[in-house]
């Protein structure tokens, strides 16, 4: 089990990198390496050069405007478990780091690698299109930035060109918001077979509810979410037809068995958020 | 007291085969089949890199050996080091690649290419045996190994017997996860001409024969060592075709040659287990009374029979054990050990009876169900009484002693189970269901040379020997022909012979594991060490120690009888003489013995108990949980076990024996599986898939032992290392029957993932709301 | 070939390495520091875990070239350690370990914990644990050895 040969770049500065992806069409890049290697070592992945980011001190850090906070793509979950942007979304994004995988593979794992692979199980996926999040993409021609629905194209797939790198993560202050989470999985650590994050809506943002563990990228329950939004203390039952309808449509050929643990998640998840916010 | 064992592993000092590092050493990978049923057409070898690329021509001469028991009408399937006609299963060795590492080894392997013709696939053991099915084995009228009626009483005699439960149940496939991988290193020895095989094996002697027969080489000429290994389960109990080939090939090269099996390799292509069908049929009296059983065990064995036993033994331990630890009188079942296009099936921890455990357990529950019955009365009902020992079950096993009532008394008592009872009644608050269930169990250990001769074994493990040596210090080199990889037989065995001969446990060595040191043996599996072992130590320590006693007596001038070994020193009430003072005379003194002793204080015993039917232990699982109805989430919050394996030498390692049974118990039970495609492909292949429980999904346990000394086995010693994984996926398949005994939920078939459970409810409810 | 140069054990080393070597082959071909083991090599077992950098990674999944002026330490780097010796002991007496393959990693995973958590909790120490696989032990052992260790070193906080 190990993998077959491929080249080595490891970049000092961004611009060196990015230039090292626009170079060719086969430069992948690895962040923390904690899905790509595992695929590597298994020959279900290969690359022909790997351009290693870890160097990049400057997608390492965290930073807050009034509006916003910035994550920077290679900050570990391990750190943002140990506190790093604690005070944002009331231990939201602590949380969710805290359930990822192991700890060893949190001290390695990055919230932008776990974005740009796109696995349709992935945590943060999910919590940042929750969070109505933005994602910064540097290449050569310069930065564009993209809302999380449109960076998360298909399981596996997102919106990333070649010569492009995901930089950080701009996530929009909520102020006090009220969040739940609720996870499915065969066991700790183990991937989620189902997902789903509630936020409560606040002055500045409407409600969100996004799912994961679909056949596809993370999922926002449109239905859900306008129907929070619009009444805020509304009943179970008509939540549940909205629910039943986005998950539906979210996760279109969906076992029973995966359809009851959505509408379980995303039911528990905005009971959790509401339960917070009285 | 403490483990021997413990220092080198925890200071990172021990050497397991994959540490091993020899001059020039070489990595093999091997090329696996793709396809789970085909004729291979070609292999051909990338350019300019033939010398490094073997096939099993390139390994001739090599003798096809046969694994199963000696039967006339059980079928041969010989399993080849390499494929070269036909492959059988996915992940079946093909060829095999040297590199300078393993990585290079496995880029060789990538380059060649083999052509197969693809054949459909049997995957299911039941389909395998219509007539529509494909044939593995094209000499074979059938896809079955073999099919046997295991029965005792007359069937017919109750068919029409007030109360009649039918049920099928399946216990499915596992790996056996070792967390230590197989691995073999095999080199040529000029100098000792000799063959030397590093191996992480359960039994070197055992593989030794076995790798002479396959290389036609003698005996004498193949050193077997097993070094540190990192954990068994049964799952290095059988010669595999990688070290029949790694070894074959070191008499090709000149160099060293290592393959460690990495665990994609484990997981498709080591030895599997499980995997049974039961189709059964209770009978019982209005009141419980259980008269009898019938139906059928299909055991999809796979494609192969390893050497030596081959699967058969999985198919009728498990039929005999279907009566389990119960007066019932009449069985009826027809067995069958299928073909399929899988990995072949071999022990695992419990073997055979986690399976038939789970059946009549779940049985036993559904018969409450049906008398609405409480399943503690039932069983109560139905267990063998301490008056009735020893007692034969209807499966053919003798049941020695013990107090099965009383366990189950104890279990009960350690649970409170009316406050239980209350909590259900109230509910959870968070929508769960609270269950109980109650699982009892019996494990055969240390059976002798009958058994495994009714069992037509190819090699009868009917005995252990052990040599014990004193040096002129008086220090002890113990060594013995099993194999301990996790069990602590080196504290074990040095605290037996430290007891007989009044010696510190610390003076002595024990040695294992290595075919050139030990005396023969059969390894450590089968629950057999302590007790087989544990008596060719105990034999040979007062062998010796009526040797040093005697010339203690002499130098002290009093009789023999007189005398006693205590705090290292030959006692009397008229003075003691220091051991290590006899060592020395005896070893390198010999003019201070009394005239006429020879010289040297050696000896070699073997033990093979007087009861070959084996001592019984056995005990009471009592598990509670908590199951989610929707998402099928189990959660065990606590799990209680009584436990009787007659007298404990170390009572702490049996503790460790019980636990770690128990949670791979629990794997089998929730989390473990090895599913295939109805194309034969393997779809847990890592352990991305497959789940092994870590320590949030083990609970802490609560034990009690009950003590019944064995009557036939030194010390009343009874093995014990199986038991802990018989029960759990019955105790656990009943607690979950019993949380969801609203919507009459049956929970049938292991492991009761979250998926299976969240279906069984739904597809009860939707019953129930149906009719 | 790359060349690598970083801190094992307090020792400084130089190796080449190839691009695809993870740290725990460097660690194991190329240094023979064969105490961790490889149980899974794809990150799922934890029986390779060693620190880099002080804090504890899966050593069969990361790039032995991202090393590069590195600090790693391995269970053999720990052998004059007070405080591992003090965790070591109590996997000793608490039956923490029985064929010993995964016990490495998990000494490694066990110092990380107590530094993190003081004295922690046996819920917390479980979930720190899941991901490290015993296939031996049930685990029981090892959750009141580690309990146990931080008690004795970081005293009887009541986290």
């Amino acid at each position: 089990m190990k993998p077959a040969l491929f080249d080595y770049v490891r970049p000092e500065s961004l611009e060196e990198t990015l230039k090292a992806l626009s170079a060719s069409d086969e430069a992948t890049v690895i962040a923390g390496g904690q899905s790509l290697l595992p695929m590597l070592n298994l020959r279900i992945a290969s690359a022909e050069t790997l351009v290693d980011i870890s160097r990049l001190r400057e997608l390492k850090t965290l930073s807050e405007t009034e509006t916003t906070l910035s994550i920077g793509a290679l900050v570990t979950h391990a750190a943002i478990e140990d506190g790093l942007g604690r005070d944002a979304f009331n231990g939201l994004l602590q949380k969710i780091a805290s359930k990822i995988a192991y700890r060893a593979v949190r001290n390695m794992g990055t919230i932008g690698g776990s974005l740009s692979l796109c696995d349709p199980s992935a945590d943060w996926p999910v919590c940042l299109l929750a969070l109505g999040a933005s994602v910064a993409i540097a290449s050569l021609e310069g930065e564009r930035c993209l809302p999380m629905e449109d960076f998360l194209v298909d399981a596996y797939t997102t919106a990333l060109e070649q010569g492009e790198l995901l930089v950080r993560i701009d996530i929009p202050k909520q102020g006090d918001c009220a969040w739940g989470v609720s996870k499915v999985n065969r066991k700790s650590g183990a991937f989620a077979d189902s997902l789903a994050i509630a936020i409560l809506g606040t002055d500045r943002q409407p409600a969100r509810v996004a799912l994961g563990g679909t056949a596809s990228c993370a999922q926002l329950l449109a239905a859900t979410s306008a129907l929070l939004g619009q009444h805020p203390d509304i009943g179970a039952d008509a939540l549940s037809s909205a629910i039943a309808t986005d998950v539906a449509a979210a996760h279109e050929e969906a076992t029973p068995y995966q359809m009851r643990c959505h509408i379980h998640t995303v039911t528990c998840a905005i009971a959790e958020a509401r339960s917070w916010s009285r | 007291m403490l483990r021997k064992e413990d220092r080198r592993h925890l200071a990172g000092a021990s050497t397991f085969v994959a540490d091993l590092r020899l001059p020039r050493m070489r990595d093999i990978a091997f090329v696996r089949s793709p396809a789970a049923h085909g004729c291979i057409v070609s292999i051909e070898k990338p350019t300019g890199r033939e010398n490094s690329v073997f096939t099993l021509e390139d390994l001739q001469p090599l003798n096809p050996i046969s694994g199963g028991p000696e039967i006339a009408t059980f079928r041969n399937a010989t399993y080849p080091p390499l494929a070269d006609e036909k492959v059988l299963f996915v992940g079946q060795t093909i060829a095999m690649c040297i590199g300078t590492n393993r990585a290079s080894a496995e880029d060789l392997a990538a380059d060649v290419i083999v052509e197969i013709d693809e054949l459909a696939a049997v995957v299911d053991a039941i389909d395998a045996l219509t007539d529509e099915a494909p044939l593995l084995h094209e000499d074979w009228p059938d896809n079955s190994f073999i099919d046997a009626t295991i029965t005792e009483g007359d069937i017919a005699a109750v068919r029409d017997a007030p109360v009649k439960i039918r049920r099928q149940l399946k216990m499915n496939r596992q790996a056996t996860n070792p967390l230590e991988t197989r691995g073999v290193v095999a080199y040529q020895d000029h100098r000792l001409d000799e063959l030397v095989v590093y191996s992480s094996t359960q039994g070197p002697h055992v593989m030794r024969h076995g790798l002479a027969l396959a290389l036609g080489l003698p005996e004498h000429k193949i050193r077997v060592v097993a070094p540190d290994v990192g954990g068994g389960f049964g799952g290095k109990n059988r010669l595999m075709p990688e070290e029949i080939a790694v070894a074959a090939l070191a008499m090709k090269v000149d160099h060293p040659v290592r393959w460690i099996e990495d665990r994609n390799e484990h997981l498709v292509a080591s030895i599997q287990a499980r995997e049974h069908h039961y189709d059964l049929t209770l009978y019982s009296t209005a009141e419980g009374r259980v008269l009898g059983i019938e139906g059928s065990v299909h055991v999809d064995a796979g494609a192969f029979a390893l050497w030596p036993s081959g699967p058969f033994m999985e198919t009728g331990m498990a039929a005999r054990n279907l009566p389990g630890s119960y007066t019932i009188e009449h069985l009826h079942i027809r067995t069958h050990t299928v073909a399929t296009n899988k990995a072949p099936i071999g022990p695992y921890r419990g073997v055979a009876r986690p399976g038939a455990c789970f059946a009549i357990e779940r049985m036993i529950d559904e018969l409450a169900d049906e008398l609405g019955c409480c399943p503690v009365e039932i069983r109560r009902r139905n267990l063998v009484q301490p008056t009735m020992m020893p007692y034969r079950t209807a499966g053919g096993l003798r049941l020695d002693n013990g107090d099965y009532p009383k366990a189950l008394a104890h279990a009960l008592e350690m649970i409170d189970l009316p406050k239980l009872r209350e909590r259900q009644r109230k509910g959870e608050p968070d929508g769960r269901k609270l269950g109980v269930g109650f699982a009892v169990y019996t494990e055969q250990s240390g059976h002798g040379t009958l058994e495994w001769v009714k069992r037509k074994s190819r090699v009868v493990p009917g005995f252990e020997s052990a040599t014990i040596r004193m040096l002129p210090d008086g220090t002890i080199n113990l060594l013995v022909g099993i194999q301990s990889h996790g069990q602590g037989l080196e504290t074990s065995l040095s605290q037996i012979a430290a007891q007989e001969l009044g010696v510190d446990p610390s003076s002595i060595l024990v040695r294992h594991g290595d075919t050139g040191l030990s005396p023969q043996g059969f390894g450590t599996f089968a629950s057999r060490s302590i007790v087989f072992s544990g008596g060719a130590v105990a034999k040979a320590s007062r062998a010796l120690a009526t040797k040093i006693k005697a010339i203690g007596a002499q130098l002290l001038q009093v009789p023999a009888a007189d005398v006693t070994l205590r705090d290292g020193a030959v006692q009397s009430s008229s003075g003691q003489i220091p051991i290590a003072d006899i060592a020395r005379a005896a070893n390198i003194r010999p003019e201070l013995l009394p005239a006429g002793t020879a010289p040297g204080l050696e000896a070699t015993e073997t033990y093979e108990p007087p009861e070959s039917g084996g001592v019984f232990s056995y005990g009471v699982h009592a598990v509670t949980l908590l199951s989610h109805p929707v998402t099928g989430v189990t959660e065990i919050i606590d799990y209680v076990i009584v436990e009787d394996c007659g007298t404990l030498i170390n009572p702490m390692i049996v503790d460790g024996q019980i636990i770690g049974g128990v949670a791979q118990g629990i794997g089998t039970a929730l989390y473990e599986e090895l599913p295939y495609d109805e194309n034969g492909q393997p779809t847990a292949t890592t352990y991305g898939d497959y789940m092994i429980p870590c320590a949030p999904e083990i609970p802490n346990f609560r034990i009690k032992h009950m003590v019944t000394p064995a009557e036939s086995t030194e010390f009343g010693v009874k093995g014990m290392g199986e038991g802990g994984a018989i029960a759990p996926p019955a105790a656990i398949a009943n607690a979950l029957n019993d949380a969801h005994r609203d919507c009459k939920a049956k929970f049938l078939v292991t492991p009761m993932t979250p998926r299976r459970v969240s279906d069984t409810v739904a597809d009860a409810l939707a019953r129930e709301n149906a009719e | 070939m790359v060349e690598v140069k970083l801190t094992v054990n307090d020792q400084e080393e130089a190796v080449f390495v190839d691009a695809r070597d993870s740290l725990s082959d460097l660690l194991r071909e190329k240094l023979q520091l064969t105490g961790m083991h490889v149980g899974c090599d794809h990150g799922a077992c934890g029986a390779c875990t060693v620190h880099l950098d002080g804090t504890p990674v899966r050593s069969c999944i990361v790039l032995a070239a991202r090393c590069d002026g590195s600090k790693v330490r391995t269970i053999e780097g720990t052998r004059n350690d007070a405080m591992m010796d003090i965790v070591r002991r109590h996997f000793h007496e608490k039956h923490a370990l029985q064929c010993g393959f995964c016990t490495p990693g998990m000494l490694m995973m066990s110092i990380d914990i107590i530094s993190r958590y003081g004295v922690p909790s046996e819920n917390q120490v479980r979930s720190e644990l899941s991901g490290q696989i015993c296939r031996c032990t049930g685990y029981m052992g090892i959750v009141a050895a580690i309990q146990a260790a931080a008690r004795e070193i970081n005293g009887n906080g009541d986290n």
